[in-house]
């Protein structure tokens, strides 16, 4: 089964989507997904605290989730503390959304915070313009999944990623003819991460996608799984 | 039988090796796809005059690949030359309007013009939208005798505007193709505007196939459906011929294989 970097439940305001854990986790098993990284938006549009706390409780209801903690960028300081709550619950993924939440990539929360995460260990999932806010992240020794990564972007990404070991790209904007085998080919399958936020995102696309990739069944099998584990610090 | 409708031949400016046809042709056969509509991408980003003859030898080789004649509205001297000399070929069975490269939106005098004369070609187009502009197509479509359109992307973000811009004519269509795909957006748009209406595109080779048809797949087509929008409505509006046409000797495809 596939491990999804991307699960996101909660409510969009703006397109005022309203998607349940419950809900969720019934889409899934038809795409494949068996679980994976899931943060609430409750977290990133409106509180971070208890939206955290709502993304913890949909992870033990739900086998093969585990939690991201939200943040909210245009609170640094309470995002700050979010990141010391999160890592001493065992929480091993932070979000990142700043284009969601209309904060520059220049502001200084923005780093701060991933830097915060970064020394804490935890994984950053980092929402927006990869060419934007992947400079901004560069030089904290993050691990880094850019979770809008797109292919019209690709050979921005290769170039950071050349100086970041730690970024990687999530497959679900990745959708043109061979940007998952050329990611692979200048970076390393490594850097590959399966992430196709359902509910939010015509999932069943990246899927698709996914059968149609040239890659090996080793590397379908870092791409849907082994990777996010090796980010995550899971063992087999 | 799959005809893609919204297909690209020859170098992009991202980071992609894509410019063989023989690209085009793998991946086709990856995806089931038997037919694919193509525009040069040189016509599209830089210049129909020079990109639209390229494409040329491309469908004279390949004859699983039918051409689509890049017009930019503001250069309709040119397109009325091309459609002169090119369309004699046999080769090119529709047009391909881009409204953002060729700045020319859905609504303006510049397409009405360019729409005024393909129609006097009786050859239907492919125009891009993004945005509200496809019901502004759709009033142009509306106004303009015998013009016969495919709206690509369905607007793209605005792909809720569908079922008006259908409302507004009804010698419109709709492709879906979009790189970032909305959920349940192919089920919603077809429940409004009819399976008569929708014909599948890829925008391959800049977007691989499998991501519209993974869309199309999460819409759980009816077989009515699946027909209509996969290839029948696609080889009527660009006049393909049938199934059995489509499968003619010599176009090996890959469901004349299985």
């Amino acid at each position: 089964m596939i491990l999804d970097c991307d699960l996101l439940v909660g409510r969009d305001i703006v397109t005022g989507t309203r998607l349940s854990g419950v809900e969720l986790a019934g889409a899934l098993p038809e795409l494949g997904i068996g679980g994976g990284l899931v943060t609430s938006l409750r977290s990133l549009l409106f509180d971070a605290p208890s939206g955290n706390d709502e993304a913890r409780a949909a992870v033990a209801a739900e086998h093969g989730w585990q939690a991201v903690a939200g943040v909210d960028l245009r609170d640094p300081l309470t995002a700050l503390a979010e990141v010391s709550r999160a890592a001493s619950l065992g929480v091993r993924a932070v979000r990142l959304a700043p284009e969601r939440q209309q904060v520059p990539a220049t502001a200084p929360g923005l780093r701060a915070v991933a830097r915060s995460a970064a020394e804490a260990g935890l994984v950053l999932l980092v929402e927006g313009d990869v060419r934007v806010v992947g400079p901004a992240l560069a030089g904290l020794g993050a691990s880094a999944v850019f979770v809008d990564a797109h292919f019209y972007h690709l050979g921005d990404f290769v170039l950071l990623a050349r100086d970041e070991p730690g970024f990687h790209a999530s497959t679900r904007l990745l959708g043109d003819i061979d940007g998952w085998e050329l990611l692979a080919e200048a970076a390393g399958v490594e850097r590959l991460v399966f992430g196709a936020r359902p509910g939010w995102f015509e999932a069943a696309a990246v899927v698709d996608r996914l059968a149609g990739s040239g890659l090996s069944a080793a590397e379908r099998s870092l791409v849907t799984g082994g990777n996010l584990n090796r980010l995550l610090g899971v063992t087999a | 039988m799959i005809i893609d409708v919204h297909g690209h031949w020859g170098p992009w400016f991202f980071h992609t090796d894509v410019a063989d046809a023989a690209v085009n042709l793998r991946v086709m056969d990856e995806c089931g796809i038997d037919v694919q509509l193509v525009s040069a991408v040189e016509a599209v980003v830089y210049d129909p005059l020079t990109g639209n003859p390229a494409l040329l030898p491309v469908l004279e080789a390949q004859p699983r690949l039918r051409g689509l004649l890049v017009v930019d509205p503001r250069d309709l001297d040119l397109a009325a030359s091309q459609l002169s000399s090119l369309l004699p070929t046999g080769l090119f069975v529709g047009a391909k309007i881009h409204t953002h490269y060729a700045g020319s939106p859905g609504g303006s005098a510049a397409m009405a013009d360019a729409l005024t004369l393909l129609a006097s070609y009786d050859l239907p187009v492919l125009v891009h939208t993004w945005g509200e502009e496809i019901v502004d197509l759709a009033d142009v479509v509306a106004r303009v005798d015998g013009a016969r359109v495919v709206a690509a992307h369905l607007g793209g973000p605005s792909w809720p505007l569908a079922p008006e811009a259908a409302r507004r004519s009804d010698r419109i269509w709709f492709e879906p193709c979009w790189s970032t795909p909305a959920p349940g957006r192919i089920r919603w748009v077809l429940d409004r505007i009819g399976p008569e209406r929708l014909m599948f595109g890829s925008d391959a080779t800049l977007i691989h196939p499998a991501v519209t048809l993974g869309a199309i797949r999460a819409a759980e087509l009816s077989p009515v459906e699946e027909e209509l929008v996969m290839w029948r409505n696609a080889a009527e509006l660009f006049g393909l011929g049938d199934a059995q046409t489509l499968r003619q000797p010599g176009i090996q495809t890959p469901s004349s294989t299985v």
